[in-house]
């Protein structure tokens, strides 16, 4: 499903990513971690084509992302879901117009929005809050409109950049457990952290970025 | 356009104040141009026929300029017509002609051409053709005053361009500016989209047809602000007395001209978001 072959990146003289190379299979749940500066947020960037390696191939659902044309980025972006730290939920629209934003920019029915955005905010259990406004959430609940935002399009791979780092430690295994659902549905799921607590959690393979380097692999027992 | 309802009032009411000032040179350039034309009409030609040419050939010369596409009116004035209209016009120098015993004025014709032959160039070719005609002494107009008129069209017409291509450019930058404050408070959700894969296109589109709208209401506002002008000037000019009957003279744009103008302002106002999107698009690729 990812496949990195030799990825290499640099920001003037730092190295953000160095010859880096791993394959995650169809369906698997695997947590990227390293401390802050690691490289793994510009790896998931990569991924969904916002930045592009200096050296390396990337491989996202059969398709090369170092050779698409610009204008093929935004089709790869509907098969690959992405959830942030910061939730980046629009301020004026409803939970309901946040989640349906995805849908909406394919140019789906109305009918089948209104279909769709209920089964994912039902999914993420925040349903009953479908007309209010992020300001009247509370940060769980913002995470899991996020989460519901980019499950809503059925993606191949769900990418996730440090998703707990807002959240307290009972948020945190809530929002753990539901990545793990959505695993289980089928959809490759690959979160990016530093925190260890999600790793307690998440009995997974383990991909260790340091300083832009990839470490020997290892499982966590949970 | 509703989230900076300030920005894009302003924007509207400049560009129509710029555009305006286009629509001000338009009239200008349209009136002085119909004036122009009218002069231009007015222009008669005189072709004087040589002395003692027998009647047939008088007839010959007035059926070949009959039968010319470019004459539109022709007036026959016999050496006794243009004596007797020489004496009218200068009663006192009459005794001047007595003396010589005999009438020295020629015949001749005054003849007016048609509007496609109106150019200075038209009426160089005609007369000089018209002088190679057998029984024709001279043929005379006021070439300097027709070469002066069409000096003066053309050097209007040139003002008219650059100014209009300045106060353009300026209203595209103007439009250019709202459309990019506007994607400087949207950078967010424009942000969003590119990552849940909204298209180029998508993202753009609403921008473009903000600012084709900007354009298009500042150029309607800029047409009302004009008529407002215009309306304003003929009553000044009935009120004075002292242009009576000019102000009727004075024309205001034509529907067609309006819709142009309209358009104008909707392809600056397109033209403007498309500056600001490019850089917008350049600086967060």
């Amino acid at each position: 499903m990812i496949q990195l072959i030799h990825v290499s990146k640099r920001y003037d003289q730092r190295s953000a990513l160095s010859d880096v190379s791993f394959e995650i299979g169809k369906g698997e749940f695997v947590l990227l971690m390293g401390p802050s500066g690691a490289g793994k947020s510009t790896l998931l960037r990569m991924l969904i084509g916002a930045e592009q390696p200096d050296e390396g191939q990337i491989f996202v659902h059969q398709k090369n992302v170092t050779m698409l044309r610009r204008s093929e980025i935004p089709y790869l972006r509907r098969k690959v879901g992405t959830v942030f730290q910061d939730f980046r939920l629009l301020p004026k629209k409803s939970v309901f117009d946040n989640v349906a934003l995805p849908l909406l920019v394919q140019g789906i029915s109305s009918a089948d929005i209104r279909r769709k955005v209920t089964e994912a905010l039902r999914a993420v259990g925040v349903d009953h809050k479908r007309d209010q406004l992020p300001a009247g959430l509370s940060t769980g609940e913002q995470q899991r409109v996020c989460i519901a935002r980019a499950i809503v399009n059925g993606p191949v791979v769900l990418l996730a950049d440090e998703p707990t780092g807002n959240l307290d430690p009972a948020l945190t295994s809530e929002i753990i457990e539901l990545f793990k659902l959505i695993n289980a549905r089928g959809t490759t799921v690959v979160v990016a952290t530093h925190d260890p607590l999600v790793m307690e959690q998440v009995n997974r393979r383990v991909l260790t970025l340091s300083q832009g380097t990839l470490l020997p692999e290892r499982r966590v027992k949970g | 356009m509703w989230t900076n309802r300030a920005t894009t009032m302003v924007a509207i009411v400049t560009t129509a104040f710029t555009l305006a000032c286009v629509g001000v040179f338009l009239l200008l350039y349209v009136n002085l141009l119909a004036a122009a034309g009218w002069l231009q009409d007015d222009v008669k030609i005189m072709v004087y026929l040589e002395d003692r040419l027998a009647s047939d050939s008088v007839a010959d010369i007035e059926q070949q300029l009959r039968s010319d596409q470019a004459v539109a009116s022709l007036l026959f004035i016999s050496k006794e017509q243009a004596l007797g209209e020489f004496k009218a016009q200068f009663p006192s120098e009459s005794h001047l002609l007595e003396g010589l015993g005999q009438n020295p004025l020629p015949a001749s014709f005054v003849v007016a051409l048609s509007p496609p032959f109106h150019s200075p160039d038209a009426i160089y070719r005609w007369a000089e053709r018209v002088r190679q005609v057998a029984g024709v002494s001279k043929v005379d107009y006021n070439q300097d005053w027709i070469d002066a008129l069409a000096k003066v069209i053309h050097s209007i017409e040139l003002v008219a361009i650059g100014i209009g291509v300045i106060l353009s450019a300026a209203a595209v930058t103007i439009i250019a500016n709202t459309i990019r404050l506007t994607l400087f408070a949207r950078r967010d959700e424009i942000a969003i989209l590119r990552l849940i894969g909204a298209t180029t296109s998508f993202i753009h589109i609403p921008y473009l047809l903000e600012g084709a709208v900007l354009g298009s209401l500042g150029s309607a506002l800029s047409l009302v602000m004009l008529k407002f002008m215009y309306e304003l000037f003929r009553q000044q000019m009935r009120a004075t007395g002292r242009f009576a009957g000019l102000d009727n003279l004075i024309a205001f744009l034509s529907p067609s001209v309006c819709l142009a103008l309209i358009a104008l302002g909707m392809g600056l106002g397109f033209a403007g978001s498309l500056v600001s999107i490019r850089r917008f698009g350049e600086a967060k690729a």
